[in-house]
């Protein structure tokens, strides 16, 4: 049992290497965040003039909502995982995987824990370092059982955005060329896991049906959980129920890609 | 006589670039459909807040939606005659394959940056062009044709400022052979011309409106088909075009001279 969960932290302990290596391209990607927190910044504070509230949520709500999806972002979101993964079947690396007793979803699964940890804790300073011109607009609840909701909430979150990502990725047994797919679904997973806005300010028929799928509770879940947007407890339990739900269904998926898709793979050259 | 042939040379590598997109006809419609969704999203947004509000910064929702229309019309133009060799550029410059640009008969920069079409992007510009055409239907606007010309200029000034801004960004390349990060960084920007002028008040006014000129390449047309023919607007977006179209000549220029192809 420790020889196995050894073996998996050496592959923990080699990403978080390689990301660190790569922290140029972390700051790069940071900055425009913040470019991006600013568009949100003034559209909304454009929409709110006049308004007090919008949705049942004044400004600093909405704002704080937008800089926690940054930050949650930054922790668990999947980035390049779908792309790397397709490489590795096309450029016939995974062939080494099959030779070995290594689980291939427990492998990358390790790297983008390791990747995640790196940007969620570098994703700190930025925020830190604007906080004094942040503080004024944020607002957030300090409920305890929130943390105590949001974290498995979190957690989930990001097995449900690693398990769509591997399940793209294994599409390359089938695809030669996964790309547009992969940005077809980024387009999707953004609007319906609630990052261009709000899902709450959905009309309520569409907002009932976001959550039934996946994408709320990619990110708008825990989100919604740690700011407030979501305050009743007991809907929340039955969230975390459907999202659980979710997160089998998409393991059994990865699983199921992965097996059908090794009958088609063949290993060339030596 | 210079036109026809710059003209030739063009038209030469659109055929090439439709033949291209013929033999990969999936490949065209996926990524058509992405840019169809993805603007789609643009357009979900504004109906969402307009939900909620029926002004944002004195726009209403229609009004709104023309300048969503008009910053996706000019982005999709860009995307559609210069996006892919533009974005080729950097790589080929970090590679040495830019050698191969030097040899052609013709101004380099014209054909670096014009070698690739991207169709599915011209065809989703008729779907901007819709929601331009839409929004302006349901605002009653019946503007004159000194209006619709104009709006068409300022469209085609756009389209050389974004032009300028992307060949500038990328002539980085010459210096530092990384370019990487343009990509995002461009869409990024871009978000902003989605937004209305008046939003922008104090540093981000200064920054945004006067200094770079994203915000004012969507706006400037669609409040000319919205209020009117405007001559101080025309004269100061054409300005612009103008300035940054020549300093993007004299930096790629100046970077060429330091290009020395690649060791391998």
């Amino acid at each position: 049992m420790f020889s196995i969960l050894n073996k998996y932290r050496a592959v923990f302990l080699v990403g978080l290497q390689s990301n660190l290596v790569y922290r140029m391209n972390f700051a790069v990607r940071g900055f425009f965040s913040f470019f991006h927190l600013i568009v949100v910044f003034i559209l909304w504070s454009a929409a709110y003039t006049g308004n007090r509230e919008i949705g049942g949520f004044n400004f600093g709500q909405t704002f704080t909502y937008f800089v926690a999806l940054i930050i949650v972002q930054f922790m668990i979101g999947a980035f390049n995982e779908d792309y790397q993964i397709s490489e590795e079947i096309r450029n016939g690396l995974i062939n080494q995987f099959l030779l070995k007793p290594v689980n291939y979803f427990a492998y990358r699964f390790s790297i983008y824990a390791s990747a995640r940890l790196v940007t969620g804790l570098l994703i700190l300073i930025p925020v830190i370092v604007t906080y004094p011109l942040l503080k004024d607009y944020l607002t957030v609840p300090a409920d305890w059982w929130r943390l105590a909701l949001g974290f498995p909430a979190l957690l989930m979150s990001a097995v449900i955005q690693f398990g769509i990502a591997y399940c793209f990725g294994l599409m390359s047994f089938w695809f030669l060329e996964i790309q547009g797919l992969v940005v077809l679904s980024m387009a999707l997973e953004s609007l319906l896991g609630g990052q261009i806005f709000p899902l709450d300010l959905l009309p309520a028929w569409l907002f009932r049906v976001s959550q039934f799928l996946p994408y709320y509770y990619q990110m708008y879940f825990p989100v919604a959980i740690f700011t407030g947007r979501l305050s009743d407890p007991s809907a929340i339990m039955v969230g975390l129920g459907i999202q659980a739900g979710w997160m089998l269904i998409i393991l059994a998926i990865g699983q199921f890609l992965w097996q059908r898709g090794l009958r088609l793979h063949t290993a060339v050259g030596g | 006589m210079t036109f026809l042939h710059y003209l030739r040379i063009w038209l030469t590598s659109a055929r090439y670039s439709i033949m291209r997109t013929l033999m990969f006809r999936g490949d065209f419609f996926v990524w058509a459909l992405v840019e169809l969704f993805w603007m789609t999203v643009n357009i979900l947004m504004v109906s969402v807040i307009y939900e909620h509000t029926k002004s944002v910064a004195g726009w209403s929702k229609y009004e709104m939606l023309l300048l969503v229309g008009t910053s996706l019309l000019i982005q999709r133009f860009l995307m559609g005659f210069f996006w892919s060799s533009i974005f080729e550029m950097g790589r080929n410059i970090r590679s040495g394959n830019f050698d191969f640009y030097l040899a052609q008969p013709g101004n380099v920069m014209f054909m670096a940056t014009t070698r690739k079409l991207d169709p599915d992007s011209l065809v989703n510009s008729l779907v901007a062009l819709s929601v331009v055409i839409y929004s302006a239907h349901q605002l009653n606007l019946q503007p004159s044709f000194l209006a619709i010309g104009c709006y068409a200029l300022l469209v085609v000034a756009g389209i050389v400022i974004h032009y300028s801004m992307l060949v500038l960004c990328i002539s980085f390349a010459f210096w530092f052979t990384s370019a990487q990060g343009i990509e995002g960084s461009y869409f990024t920007l871009s978000e902003f011309s989605r937004l209305p002028r008046e939003a922008f008040k104090g540093l981000a006014n200064i920054v945004f409106v006067w200094a770079l000129p994203m915000v004012i390449v969507s706006n400037a047309p669609a409040q000319m088909l919205l209020h009117g023919f405007k001559p101080s607007l025309l004269a100061w977006v054409l300005g612009i075009a103008t300035g940054w179209f020549a300093v993007t000549v004299f930096v790629f220029n100046r970077g060429l001279r330091r290009y020395s192809s690649a060791s391998s």
